[in-house]
């Protein structure tokens, strides 16, 4: 086994990365690096390579070309190291049905080589994270499918990976379960996790993830949702003033960093900003310094469905997306 | 291989298998008529004689039973015909394990799971294959210890002396365990092509043919195979299950499972 190489803040480095099935390109060109701690999603329609580059990080299918290290291994050189470092949840929980939820955890614990001790410690612990405990000895088959997912999840944790994988975690749940499995995605966030969550959930990618890369046959692009917002343009902050804003109030908003532009229109100052939200205490604190009364402050941003549609090059309507993959 | 792991895998195959009561059926209730039955047809035909042309065909093939009384003689023939059958149950318990443990899990999607941990394809599927391969090699010998138990108790020395003759022994204890072998391999290639376990099953049955053929010959009196017969058979059986265990390894690989897979 290799000694782990590569930053040790990056939980995750990939360079074109790509795999071809038999002569068609299921996903190509995928550049990216994850730092620990980091949430990540990977948004992309059905068929866009999510689930295919998910399983190249994880070395569960070779890379046709390129190179990836995962919590410091290689996948090529090195895919055993990489699957006892990374957890994952696939797109479907693929729980052993007729095994208790510990039984099912015990399995994956020894497959992963931990001692009895570890397992029994970890399996209480994550079962009382995810408020299982209470069914530990019910059969995987008697769960609801939120509470299969959650299991999934506790399993994909059971051995401290370095890196977790989330495919679709939401998927075909109710939105009940559904919002019972993105609690518990949030609560691996406020552990500090590094989380890849491969989705095509707008609202769920937006609100879990601190960057979001859009996949399509390859990486079009990976930002932060409010930079990726900031970036279509039209956004920014709306200000109502009680009186129209003089030239030196102007002046002073337009000479913040963060700020494109600072205009009166239809009785607003509108000013253009790539993160509304940063640039608004500063824009507030020269507003007041310079006499302005201040009645509202609004960010205004482009929804991430729009930046989805953006940069998939996709008019909502005009096709099908599964027709364009 | 990880010794370790390969328990981890088949003691959860077991635990499941003992939970499928379809399975557990199809695993249990074949030994026990495979047991019963041979005593009381012998015992049916243990009274009467064989017509004078078999009796020259069978003491031709097997001189050995000169000694017999024509009554004895008639209940060797009988219950010669049953070792065959002890054959069958390393050859169906094992199929039916198989398939329906990795079309059980090609359904559950339960593969991804498993093959996402540091676990070796050639652990998983020799956990796979142990797990199918023990219990019919163990309903086997045990219904063959049972029945050899049985039929010395009611028939006294000469057929005590016949069921344990090395004809027998190389047949239960030789040919049982490579006809055992093809059926798992056959079991393994099956199921990765199909996504049923009664049409996996049918498919794989064929390795139950040449079983059939060679009930058909000892009962016709063609062919009554000794030891040596048995011993070569379990070689030729062996050496095909080997060839068919390579093309079940390369199915069984990881990439293959999780793309190739249907």
């Amino acid at each position: 086994m290799d000694a782990p190489s590569e930053s040790t803040e990056l939980a995750l480095t990939a360079h074109g990365l790509g795999r071809a099935f038999e002569d068609r390109w299921a996903v190509r060109g995928v550049s990216l690096a994850v730092h620990r701690g980091e949430v990540v999603g990977l948004l992309g329609p059905n068929g866009a390579g999510k689930t295919t580059t998910v399983r190249m990080l994880t070395a569960l299918i070779r890379p046709t070309e390129g190179t990836a290290m995962v919590a410091g291994f290689d996948v090529h050189k090195d895919p055993e190291s990489v699957r006892t470092r990374v957890g994952i949840l696939t797109e479907t929980p693929g729980l052993y049905e007729k095994l208790s939820a510990t039984a099912n955890l015990d399995f994956f614990g020894r497959l992963y080589g931990l001692s009895a001790e570890v397992r029994a410690e970890r399996i209480e612990r994550y079962l009382r994270l995810f408020s299982l405990w209470d069914r530990r000895d019910d059969l995987a088959a008697t769960f609801s499918k939120g509470m299969k997912q959650k299991l999934a999840i506790a399993r994909a944790l059971l051995h401290d990976p370095s890196v977790v994988f989330l495919d679709e975690p939401t998927a075909a749940l109710d939105p009940e379960a559904a919002f019972i499995v993105r609690e518990a995605i949030e609560t691996l966030r406020k552990a500090g996790r590094t989380i890849v969550l491969a989705t095509h959930n707008l609202d769920e990618a937006d609100r879990l993830c601190d960057r979001i890369a859009f996949i399509r046959g390859g990486l079009l692009r990976i930002d932060s949702p409010a930079a990726l917002r900031g970036a279509l343009g039209g956004h920014g902050l709306s200000v109502r003033l009680r009186d129209t804003a003089s030239s030196e109030q102007l002046g002073a908003v337009r000479g913040l960093k963060g700020v494109r532009t600072a205009e009166m229109a239809d009785g607003l100052l509108q000013v253009g900003a790539a993160e509304p939200e940063t640039v608004a205490p500063d824009v507030v604190r020269a507003l007041v310094a310079s006499g302005a009364d201040i009645v509202e402050v609004r960010a205004e941003q482009a929804s991430l469905e729009r930046v989805y549609f953006e940069i998939m090059g996709v008019t909502p309507g005009a096709d099908s997306l599964e027709d364009r993959v | 291989m990880r010794r370790s792991i390969v328990w981890t895998v088949l003691q959860r195959e077991w635990f499941e298998t003992v939970r499928n009561r379809l399975l557990m059926s199809t695993i249990l209730i074949p030994p026990i008529l495979l047991t019963v039955a041979p005593i009381l047809l012998t015992a049916a035909v243990g009274a009467s004689q064989l017509p004078p042309e078999l009796e020259q065909q069978v003491l031709a093939q097997r001189p050995e039973w000169a000694s017999f009384t024509p009554g004895e003689l008639a209940g060797a023939f009988a219950v010669q015909q049953f070792l065959v059958f002890f054959l069958l149950m390393p050859a169906y318990i094992p199929l039916s394990i198989a398939t329906f443990s990795i079309i059980g899990e090609k359904q559950a999607r339960s593969l991804e799971p498993v093959l996402a941990t540091p676990i070796r394809t050639q652990e998983l599927l020799a956990g796979k294959a142990v797990a199918a391969l023990v219990p019919g090699l163990l309903a086997g010998w045990v219904t063959y210890a049972i029945f050899v138990a049985l039929a010395s108790l009611t028939y006294g020395p000469a057929l005590f002396g016949v069921v344990t003759d090395p004809s027998w022994l190389a047949g239960v204890f030789l040919l049982g365990p490579a006809v055992g072998l093809s059926s798992v391999v056959a079991g393994v290639i099956v199921s990765a092509r199909v996504n049923d376990p009664r049409v996996a099953q049918q498919i794989g049955g064929v390795v139950i043919v040449p079983v059939i053929a060679l009930v058909l010959l000892q009962a016709t009196g063609t062919l009554l195979v000794g030891a040596v017969g048995y011993t070569l058979l379990a070689i030729i059986v062996l050496v095909i299950s080997f060839i068919g265990l390579r093309i079940g390894v390369r199915l069984f690989d990881r990439e293959a499972i999780l793309t190739r897979w249907r």
